[in-house]
């Protein structure tokens, strides 16, 4: 009997139920306030939030943030004020999504979206330019032909993922302190955020208990 | 730093926050503090500037005073006791930042200053951290651009003047001040007057807050990814201390240091913003080879055996003496050296020179005693004998500036034309061009009455003789060239004749090209060798190790463009020199370009001259390599590479090691350290100068050569280590960063005792006396319809690194004849007409202006401005040049 003892692991787990899924095709939900590659978003009228400050590459601690700032040509300004970001490169070979970039950031230009599933084949590919940075028309991030961008990964890229987290300022909680997006308007602020008795809006498809399942081991 | 030589009774023993030391009577209490580690906060006040008490941010309270004096006004006396971290100080602090930031836009991000602030850092380290204002600020049009090189930003100024006192008091270019009451007091230049200051660039550097920034910098970097290292300024010979600093290998500013010696923290425009040229896309970055009538990208080493090909060839056939060097003065020590050691120890020819005639023979500058710029500034009385020092040498003018209208020195000044300096001079006296000999006869005679001399009226020069006293005690002769359309001998020969009246007199050369000094000492001039020895003092010395040497004193700059228009010198090495912008007969220089059957040109452009050239060997520029400079006083400093060059670019001295070696020679070293160490051990003036004495924390302002060694040998920590430990938040003094580039230097052996030649043998350095000048053939009678040149200089030129520097280039004036308006009128001529001008070389057409700054009888036109000008008018071969001018039409 022993022969068949040695199975019983492998026969018991035969019927209890999967816990591996068909990566690539499937995929785990991610968490709410997961760190993916980056965006730089714009106003709602289409102006760049950035302004070049090179605060994001000053606090990079993996050095991988490259912007030089430029004069905003007066007659067709890309951002508001002065100055604005004229280059803006990113390393993905070195960028550890450790998010102190967007915290640093004084006008909410970077934020980060969920997507982390993206590979290339020269180094020089791994850093991604303003173009390929910067959300589309309608404020979403842009699909590049190499990356592998599931539903959902693109919405929570705002400044409002930040402001609300729970290790912001308790002060804070509940209220809109952050400024409103191409596509998006003002994002209101998340359940839960207002005390007891208030009516913040619900997260949309990725919820809280998704989170609670699927998250990181 | 200033030694400290107190005794008991010249100091006075105050306590700051519980801490005792002594001061000096008369030091203010926030200098004092700081010199003893305790920073008191500050926005107004300048170690470098009088105290004007403005801005309230230093108020400290002292025991048994009423109220919170500023420690900015506030003097030191016997027993004060100052607290400067009470409850009341404190709450005082907060005020006076609340108040500021009232009106202060919240521009950090976006702002210059931004991460270097002292708005920004006070606020943090002393304010109060929040705001109670809500109410919208004080609003002005943003950034406006009040000269080429300076943007004000009024919503961010805080009204503490420091930039309206350097203007005025400083510079005495009081083109900015403050207008309109209360909060609406702003920084402004005057209506059609833009802050065209020399100096405008110091302003940026002590705004306290991003009001005032420079359009080169702006937007090009943060603080934090900024790089520095601290270096010398090469861009002119006064050699002021800065810190260079670069963003992903670019060079992107560079800051003025204070050296109590030099620079007291002040550059010029020029200075401080002509890094642009070492970032200029149009450089030399391949070695090239003329084919036919192109010149091709080369590898070097093709390159090299091209021009050690053609080298040697001109020294088989003609000798040694048909090949000539010209330049050599825009480079380190060590390069200079190396081209002087394959020059005269490899080649064997003595017809080298790095003035190209444009400035003074090397055995006057160098044999005739020396002054620092201190003894200038302290002395009796100064005579002025040389060049526009405010457009040539800037910094030097300021310090003069400062002696003469604080500490009330005595100038006189002694020109073909009125300077910048006219206006702080007791008297100038304005001679006619080449009689700078008669002049300085009288001057030194003694007679009385006193004739007239050279233009001079009798009286004026009593007057000034008066000043300057009989036996010239106490009299600094600041020496250049006036002129370069006068020979530069009679100005030698006129410094000879005061140095044989004025035994005590002496001298501070006030030559322009960032490392002429050094250029000279080290030997690449003709008669001389490295070490201000004279060839034939010298040759036993050098012979030694050396090998060859030049058997005859070779040409001077002069005599080797006259040679090679004639066809005999052969071959020409033009060491980033371009004689057809910069020799003062353009004609000439054409003609010796075309003359020389065989050029090389070792340059960073491709100038009018090195176009000509049939080989192209690209050198590094300032910032890309390390070494050591020499300014007008003799003052060995360390130049710092800050950058990679581009490209392929190599040092001088890496090059003339390399072609040495091509033409059978062996200069002996491989790196920088090795060229100093032979230096070092070498150059009878420089003996004992070792990098390790310079790497002394007592030397960091430089050594002054000669170099007489010292006392008893110290052992030290090098200043790198020192500075570390003795980080210090030192508000608007620029620290003086760790002198990087050391370790290169650290790491060479000191020559020991016994292979140190010191002494024995050692050949006597130059001197310089009446008639070593060379003769000088007198000036041709006045003629009553000729006007006589005098070509000064302008600050921004048509030189290299104006010509491409983006925010200088616009800055150069286009040439105008100016003549005093005495001439004018007989011509019947005004401001603004043109004219026909014609010299013994060409007919130009330029435009007049009346100026009273020129005697009657001369017309000043600028040399080397961009277009025709002053060098095609000017006949070399005459010692001065007559112009007839004419109405066109
Ligand atoms: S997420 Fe972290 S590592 Fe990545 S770019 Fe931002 S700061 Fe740098
Ligand atoms: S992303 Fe933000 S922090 Fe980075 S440069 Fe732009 S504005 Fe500054
Ligand atoms: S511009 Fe700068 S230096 Fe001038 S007064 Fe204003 S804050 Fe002071
Ligand atoms: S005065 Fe001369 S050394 Fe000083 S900053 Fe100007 S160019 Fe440089
Ligand atoms: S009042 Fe003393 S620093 Fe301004």
């Amino acid at each position: 009997m022993g022969y068949f003892e040695g199975f019983r692991v492998t026969f018991e787990q035969l019927f209890r139920p999967r816990v591996t899924i068909q990566y690539p095709e499937e995929k785990r939900p991610k968490a709410l306030r997961f760190h993916g590659r980056h965006v730089l978003n714009k106003y709602e009228d289409g102006m760049e939030k950035c302004i070049g400050c090179e605060l994001c590459a000053g606090v990079c601690p993996a050095r991988c943030i490259h912007v030089r700032g430029l004069d905003n040509p007066p007659d067709a300004p890309v951002s508001p004020g002065e100055r604005y970001g004229f280059v803006y490169e990113i390393n993905y070979l070195r960028c550890i999504h450790c998010d102190l970039c967007v915290e640093a950031c004084p006008t909410e230009a970077i934020t980060e979206s969920k997507l982390f599933e993206f590979s290339f084949s020269n180094r020089q590919d791994a850093i991604y330019t303003k173009d390929e940075l910067l959300v589309a028309d309608d404020g979403q991030p842009k699909h590049l032909p190499w990356e592998d961008w599931r539903e959902g990964e693109d919405l929570h890229t705002s400044a409002w993922v930040r402001a609300t987290a729970p290790n912001g300022d308790a002060d804070y909680e509940g209220r809109v302190a952050w400024s409103a997006e191409l596509g998006y308007g003002v994002r209101p602020p998340e359940a839960g955020q207002l005390g007891d008795d208030d009516a913040g809006a619900p997260i949309d498809d990725i919820t809280v208990e998704q989170v609670a399942e699927g998250g990181h081991h | 730093m200033t030694e400290q030589t107190e005794t008991k009774k010249d100091t006075v023993t105050v306590t700051v926050d519980g801490k005792t030391f002594e001061a000096a009577p008369g030091e203010l209490v926030i200098a004092a503090a700081e010199r003893h580690g305790i920073y008191i906060p500050r926005f107004c006040w300048h170690p470098r500037m009088k105290p004007v008490g403005m801005c309230r941010m230093c108020l400290v309270e002292i025991e048994g005073v009423r109220g919170l004096p500023p420690a900015c006004t506030t003097p030191v006396a016997e027993g004060m006791v100052v607290d400067t971290r009470t409850p009341v100080v404190k709450k005082a602090q907060d005020g006076v930042l609340e108040f500021l930031l009232i009106n202060h836009p919240l521009d950090c991000p976006v702002c210059d200053r931004g991460g270097e602030c002292p708005l920004q850092d006070q606020t943090f380290s002393f304010g109060p951290g929040e705001s109670r204002f809500v109410e919208e600020k004080r609003h002005f049009e943003k950034p406006i651009a009040i000269s080429e090189l300076v943007a004000l930003d009024r919503e961010r100024c805080i009204q503490c003047a420091r930039c309206t006192r350097f203007a005025d008091e400083v510079a005495g270019d009081p083109l900015i001040s403050f207008v309109d009451r209360g909060d609406h007091t702003q920084v402004l230049t005057f209506p059609d007057d833009p802050f065209t200051s020399y100096f405008s660039g110091n302003t940026v550097q002590i705004c306290p807050v991003g009001a005032l920034t420079a359009s080169p910098y702006r937007f090009k970097a943060r603080p934090w990814d900024l790089d520095q290292v601290e270096s010398t300024c090469s861009t002119c010979a006064v050699g002021c201390r800065v810190n260079l600093q670069s963003s992903q290998n670019d060079l992107v500013r560079m800051l003025g240091v204070d050296s109590e010696p030099v620079n007291h923290s002040w550059l010029c425009d020029k200075g401080r913003f002509g890094y642009q040229a070492v970032e200029h896309d149009g450089r030399v970055t391949h070695p090239l080879v003329r084919k036919g009538d192109e010149l091709i990208e080369a590898s070097w080493s093709e390159a090299y055996a091209a021009a050690a090909k053609g080298l040697a060839d001109v020294r088989d056939l003609h000798g040694a003496g048909a090949i000539a060097f010209l330049g050599g003065a825009r480079g380190t020590n060590e390069d200079a050296y190396a081209w002087a050691k394959l020059a005269k120890g490899v080649l064997a020819t003595d017809s080298v020179d790095c003035q190209l005639d444009d400035g003074l023979p090397a055995a006057a500058v160098l044999g005739l005693p020396r002054a620092t710029i201190d003894d200038a500034c302290r002395a009796k009385a100064v005579l002025l004998l040389g060049p526009d020092l405010k457009e040539e040498l800037p910094v030097l003018y300021l310090r003069l500036r400062e002696a003469v209208v604080d500490g009330g020195v005595a100038v006189v000044e002694l020109g073909p034309q009125s300077t910048g300096m006219t206006r702080h001079a007791k008297t100038t006296l304005l001679y006619r061009p080449g009689e700078a000999v008669e002049v300085a006869r009288a001057l030194t005679s003694g007679r009385d009455p006193m004739p007239d001399a050279g233009g001079v009226r009798g009286e004026e020069l009593a007057a000034a003789a008066g000043i300057l006293g009989r036996a010239g005690e106490g009299v600094v002769v600041v020496l250049g060239r006036p002129s370069v359309a006068e020979s530069g001998r009679t100005v030698a020969e006129a410094a000879a004749v005061i140095a044989a009246a004025w035994p005590q007199a002496r001298f501070l050369p006030a030559l322009r090209r960032g490392n002429v000094m050094g250029a000279l000492d080290m030997g690449l001039a003709p008669g001389v060798l490295p070490g201000r020895v004279g060839l034939d003092a010298g040759r036993e010395w050098f012979s030694q190790e050396w090998g060859v040497l030049p058997e005859e004193p070779g040409l001077d700059a002069a005599g080797i463009v006259g040679a090679a228009a004639e066809g005999r010198v052969q071959a020409l090495v033009l060491l980033g020199a371009d004689p057809i912008n910069d020799f003062p007969d353009r004609t000439l220089a054409r003609r010796a370009l075309a003359g020389a059957g065989f050029v090389v040109a070792v340059d960073t452009f491709l100038t009018d001259s090195s176009r000509e050239a049939d080989v192209v060997l690209p050198a590094a520029m300032y910032g890309e390599k390390a070494g050591t400079t020499t300014n007008i006083e003799g003052r060995v400093t360390r130049v710092n590479q800050k950058v990679t060059a581009p490209g392929t670019v190599r040092s001088d001295w890496i090059i003339a090691a390399e072609l040495a070696q091509r033409l059978g020679g062996d200069l002996g070293f491989d790196s920088t350290a090795a060229v100093w160490a032979e230096i070092a051990r070498l150059a009878p003036s420089h003996v004992g100068l070792t990098a390790d004495v310079l790497g002394r924390r007592e030397n960091r302002d430089g050594v002054v050569a000669p170099y007489e060694g010292e006392g008893p040998p110290r052992h030290e920590a090098p200043v790198e280590q020192i500075e570390a430990a003795a980080a210090v938040h030192q508000g608007e003094t620029l620290p003086s960063e760790a002198v990087a580039g050391a370790p290169e230097h650290a790491a060479v052996d000191e020559p020991s005792d016994d292979d140190d030649p010191a002494g024995a043998g050692r050949p006597p350095l130059l001197t310089f006396a009446v008639g070593d000048a060379g003769s000088t053939a007198a000036p041709p009678a006045v003629d009553a319809y000729a006007l006589r040149l005098v070509a000064g200089r302008r600050l921004y030129d048509n030189g290299v690194t104006v010509r491409h520097s983006a925010h200088l280039a616009g800055l150069a004036p286009s040439p105008r004849l100016r003549a005093n308006p005495y001439d004018l009128d007989r011509l019947g001529l005004g401001t603004g007409d043109r004219v026909r001008v014609t010299s013994s070389r060409t007919t130009l057409t330029l435009e007049v202006a009346a100026d009273t700054g020129i005697p009657r009888g001369s017309v000043a036109l600028p040399f080397n401005l961009p277009g025709e000008g002053a060098a095609d008018l000017i006949d070399g071969t005459q010692p001065v040049t007559d112009l007839r001018v004419e109405t066109t039409n």
